[in-house]
């Protein structure tokens, strides 16, 4: 494919991994979070082979692959089994309200943005530009993980940080060789399986996710 | 103003007007065969609108100039947008003139006065529309602003005659991040400030529901047809904007008579697509609680946010 | 092969266990394998004083004398705890505080969570590193959770919550520094080598070697428990059981530490020392601050030791931040002295639930007289973490801030050292509420039956790790040349 088709596709799957995070910020509903997690997760998996695809490095394309397995699947099928298990559709109000958490994720682009200037001027490429996406990403994810109240919620925040995270690997394509990226995800699967289970023992223990439930450890 | 500057200008006024309602026809007539009924046929708006015309003015007392002038507000304001907006010419006269700026003020100025309109009578659904309007309007005109700024970037200019030129020369370019993201921010922005679902049913008989048709309850007769016809222009020429500004195919760059016929003719076929998708829309989608309006308008602010910073970063 | 060694013949009590459940000959097992590791350890040592760099698998493990350093002091660590969890385990089964389900997922776990250690001390490259870290993460969620009532599920979640989005930055943090590294001119494969990152360090872009030196320090920071991302700790150390708590306290902190340190000298050659040295005096600062406020109001006994820890954290940073080689030598003293020290304090206040039935401080008056030898030996520790004489953590203190007066960094040296001061005033007040005293009537008479006087395998790690502090505090003895060769690694 041409430079400019492969910019262009490059930036569209950046983008929607940026709307993605604004979108969880948004819905209420824990399932509608968890499907926008899996179409955050096709995004990422769809930068991976585009750039596999661009420079003809089959590990990017395979590690895309183990994305889509891993991140569209997988860990969405987990998550989907909790909240089933849970009962519990709904989640409550975040501590700030959600108009405010969007406008605050706009601010975060733009912070990313700028923030990561110098890096992406340090070695221009069509994925050098797509770079501070990973990054809004981050912050976005990590913004919402910290204002959110419900345990699920905040494991889905955890996973699009490591979403984001892992579209800066694959765009800084540095280093990052196919066994490392492998063991990365396992660790994350790991991750998530210990989240699964803490959160089945919490919704035994205080009958809920919500984390008001978790205040018996204070000072 | 040449002659043939004139014909471009008189046809755009001329559709405008002409197919405002049969666009909200097509809609309906649409949306009534999807949900299982016959329907009305599509040039029934039109026998409203004359059947409103030929009735009697009544005017509630204790109201201004304000109640009075409102409606000839809106379907002027109107008006001039048809006339200076690109519908099937960016070679227009006017074209210097359509500027995005204008163009949303002059959205905004109708939508102000229709608001005070409703207002005026002193009534209390009048006034919960009223401010209930002013609320969407406020969310909304930012993202309006905001989603073509992000495409105005590829034709330096904020200029809508330009920002088509542009788009026909790079037809790629529709398909980058910043595009499809204002094209997202603008459908929403567009959704809303015309008064249809998700933000508000034009079709709902519960007064507590409504925001644009509560602040015209008290009209009448040829005000009220007025109104109405204005809605109708509203959303037409939203729908012009949209399609004009992503998927330009058609339209006439010269003022040669053949050109502007065509132009017409696929800016015709463009807006009945365009209808029969968003009665499509209407029919699958129920209107959001109102509190939640602002959650859905911020998202759009912030897809259009991010749509500028896409433009300013990666064009 | 001595590198592949000392990863697993940690691991082989973890197949034991999982294989035949916790009985005593696999708890033994457990000592028995963390002997070894410990003899291993030391051979590490004297190889690595004599070849410089141990390598295997071509710079897969690698081993300088920090590593080596750290990997005797977890080996010591490991011995100790493994020793006291053989009766811990046991006197939990007996009491019904755990099952026998509990008790093998510990057995499995543990050894996991040692090894993991390992691997990230003895890793070539950065990223298996960072998975190592990750690993003990995993292990220890549920290690923390052992106790399996709301109290612990509520630590466990918040460990694994925070612990993992800061490791997530940490590993941003790292890509970044490969992206840096690629662009300075190392070839995709080792862009994150230890050897290579050392070697380009100076030809890094300064500006993406900031951020890449903000986000790891953040990152592993969490895991270390720095202020502001200590908010874990409290909870997760007081909620684990005491070998554990003795194991993460002691000497997971140090391994994050550590890691922070090998990315300093990077990020230094790169950016110059002025940035990471100011982001380490504010957060030593932060964390000296957090620790002796809320110290002071402390009501459990675990969670007062675990705020101790992170007012040795603190210290950590400080004398990271000073970056001499006299600050290097007294933070690799301050790691082996608190290691042995907060030991020695979480086995014998971990005891204490089992002995007393409870760690609230307003329950534990008069400790000295009810019990003498316990009392006695959370005595000494607490002296130790004190920074008293003659034990370890006073000579690295007083090491400490001689070098901040030598590197011409008087004023934070004397914000710290107040900090430092309030506490320690606030640990002493906490200690003498503990120890002295009347004596309130103990809990439940039945449970005192059972543990009259203080059991064989707690007293005898107990009191070798205290006699082991106490020699460090005059000499160190064997370990001087290796302290020297890794203060060396720190601070060129």
């Amino acid at each position: 494919m041409t430079t400019d088709t492969y910019r262009q596709l490059l930036g569209l799957a950046a983008g929607v991994m940026i709307v993605a995070a604004v979108l969880a910020l948004w819905r209420r509903s824990l399932s509608a979070i968890v499907r926008i997690l899996a179409a955050q997760g096709l995004a990422l998996a769809a930068i991976a082979v585009l750039v596999g695809a661009y420079h003809h490095e089959v590990s990017d394309i395979a590690v895309g692959g183990m994305f889509v397995v891993l991140k569209v699947v997988v860990i969405p099928a987990v998550l989907l089994r909790v909240v089933r298990d849970t009962n519990n559709q709904r989640q409550s109000e975040p501590l700030v309200n959600v108009s405010t958490t969007i406008v605050g994720a706009a601010i975060l682009t733009v912070v990313a943005f700028a923030a990561t200037r110098g890096l992406v001027g340090l070695h221009p490429s069509p994925e050098a530009d797509a770079l501070p996406a990973g990054f809004a990403v981050v912050l976005i994810a990590f913004f919402g993980l910290v204002v959110r109240r419900n345990a699920l919620v905040q494991v889905v925040g955890f996973l699009m940080l490591e979403n984001g995270i892992a579209a800066v690997a694959v765009l800084a394509g540095a280093g990052i060789s196919l066994t490392v990226e492998m063991a990365v995800a396992l660790d994350l699967l790991l991750a998530v399986l210990v989240l699964q289970i803490l959160s089945a023992r919490m919704q035994t223990k205080f009958g809920g996710l919500e984390l008001d439930h978790l205040s018996e450890l204070t000072d | 103003m040449t002659v043939r500057g004139g014909v471009v200008v008189v046809v755009q006024v001329g559709i405008a007007v002409g197919c405002a309602p049969l666009l909200i026809g097509l809609l309906r007539t649409v949306r009534a065969r999807l949900e299982g009924r016959a329907g009305p046929p599509v040039v029934q708006p039109w026998r409203d609108l004359r059947k409103l015309w030929a009735k009697e003015r009544i005017v509630p007392e204790h109201t201004s100039w304000i109640f009075a002038f409102a409606p000839v507000v809106l379907v002027s304001s109107a008006l001039v947008v048809a006339a200076i907006m690109p519908l099937v010419s960016t070679a227009s006269p006017f074209d210097h003139v359509g500027d995005l700026f204008a163009i949303v003020s002059l959205f905004l100025v109708g939508t102000v006065f229709l608001a005070l309109a409703g207002l005026d009578p002193g009534t209390a659904f009048g006034g919960m529309g009223a401010s209930r309007e002013m609320t969407v309007a406020a969310l909304a005109e930012p993202t309006l602003l905001l989603a073509v700024f992000a495409i105005a970037g590829r034709a330096q200019s904020s200029n809508l005659g330009a920002i088509v030129t542009a788009t026909l020369h790079a037809p790629r370019s529709v398909v980058s991040a910043q595009s499809l993201l204002a094209l997202v921010a603008l459908v929403i922005a567009a959704l809303a400030e015309c008064a249809r679902l998700p933000v508000d049913n034009p079709s709902t008989h519960l007064e507590l529901t409504m925001i644009h048709e509560a602040m015209v309850l008290e009209y009448a007769g040829p005000d009220l047809g007025l109104v109405e016809l204005a809605a109708g222009m509203r959303l037409l020429l939203f729908g012009t904007l949209i399609v004009n500004l992503f998927m330009p195919w058609g339209i006439a760059t010269r003022t040669a008579l053949p050109a502007i016929a065509i132009g017409a003719i696929a800016l015709v076929a463009k807006l009945a697509v365009l209808g029969v998708a968003l009665a499509v829309f209407e029919v699958f989608t129920a209107k959001i609680r109102l509190f939640r309006v602002p959650e859905l308008l911020a998202v759009s602010f912030v897809v259009a946010f991010l749509a500028v910073t896409a433009a300013a970063f990666l064009g | 092969m001595l590198l592949l060694a000392l990863l697993v013949v940690p691991l082989a009590p973890a197949v034991a266990t999982g294989l035949f459940g916790w009985r005593p000959t696999v708890a033994w097992t457990h000592v028995g394998a963390s002997a070894a590791t410990l003899a291993l350890a030391v051979v590490l040592a004297v190889r690595v004083l004599d070849e410089t760099i141990v390598r295997f698998g071509n710079g897969v493990l690698r081993a300088d004398a920090l590593a080596a350093f750290m990997v005797l002091v977890v080996a010591i660590v490991g011995l100790l705890a493994s020793w006291s969890s053989t009766g811990y385990i046991d006197t939990e089964l007996a009491t019904g505080h755990t099952t026998p389900a509990g008790a093998r997922l510990y057995g499995a776990l543990v050894p996991l969570f040692v090894a993991a250690m390992l691997l990230a001390l003895l890793a070539g490259n950065a990223a298996v590193t960072w998975i190592a870290i990750e690993g003990t993460t995993v292990a220890t969620a549920f290690l923390v959770g052992h106790r399996r009532n709301r109290a612990s599920l509520e630590a466990s979640w918040k460990y694994v919550i925070i612990g993992s989005v800061g490791l997530a930055l940490a590993f941003l943090g790292t890509i970044v520094l490969a992206y840096a590294a690629r662009a300075a001119g190392a070839t995709s494969a080792n862009a994150l080598n230890w050897d290579t990152l050392t070697a380009i360090g100076g030809r890094l872009d300064p500006a993406t070697a900031r951020l890449a030196g903000g986000l790891l320090l953040l990152g592993y920071g969490t895991k270390v428990g720095l202020a502001p991302m200590h908010t874990w700790l409290p909870d997760a150390h007081s909620q684990a059981p005491a070998p554990v708590s003795a194991l993460m306290s002691g000497v997971l902190l140090a391994v994050a530490f550590s890691v922070i340190l090998r990315f300093k000298t990077i990020i230094d050659a790169a950016a110059g020392p002025g940035y990471m040295r100011g982001l380490l005096i504010v957060m030593a600062l932060l964390s000296l601050a957090v620790a002796a406020s809320l110290m002071l109001g402390q009501r459990d006994a675990k969670r007062l030791l675990a705020y101790s820890s992170i007012e040795h954290m603190g210290v950590l940073a400080f004398a990271a931040a000073v970056g001499t080689r006299l600050a290097a030598a007294a933070l690799l003293l301050h790691v082996i002295a608190h290691a042995l020290g907060k030991t020695a304090a979480f086995l014998a206040v971990g005891e204490l639930p089992l002995a007393e039935g409870t760690t609230r401080i307003t329950e534990l008056r008069g400790l000295l007289t009810r019990r003498p030898a316990l009392g006695g030996c959370i005595a000494l520790a607490i002296i130790a973490l004190l920074g008293l004489p003659p034990f370890g953590l006073f000579a690295s203190e007083l090491a400490l801030a001689r070098a901040g007066f030598d590197a011409k960094l008087g004023w934070s040296t004397a914000a710290v050292f107040a900090v430092l001061a309030a506490a320690t005033a606030a640990l002493l007040y906490q200690a003498q509420r503990i120890l002295l005293g009347p004596p309130t009537p103990t809990v439940d008479s039945q449970q005192l039956a059972v543990l009259a006087s203080p059991r064989a395998t707690l007293m005898v790690p107990l009191v070798s790790a205290l006699i082991a502090l106490g020699l460090l505090g005059i000499t160190l003895g064997p370990l001087q040349q290796l302290l020297n060769a890794a203060a060396r690694i720190v601070a060129r």
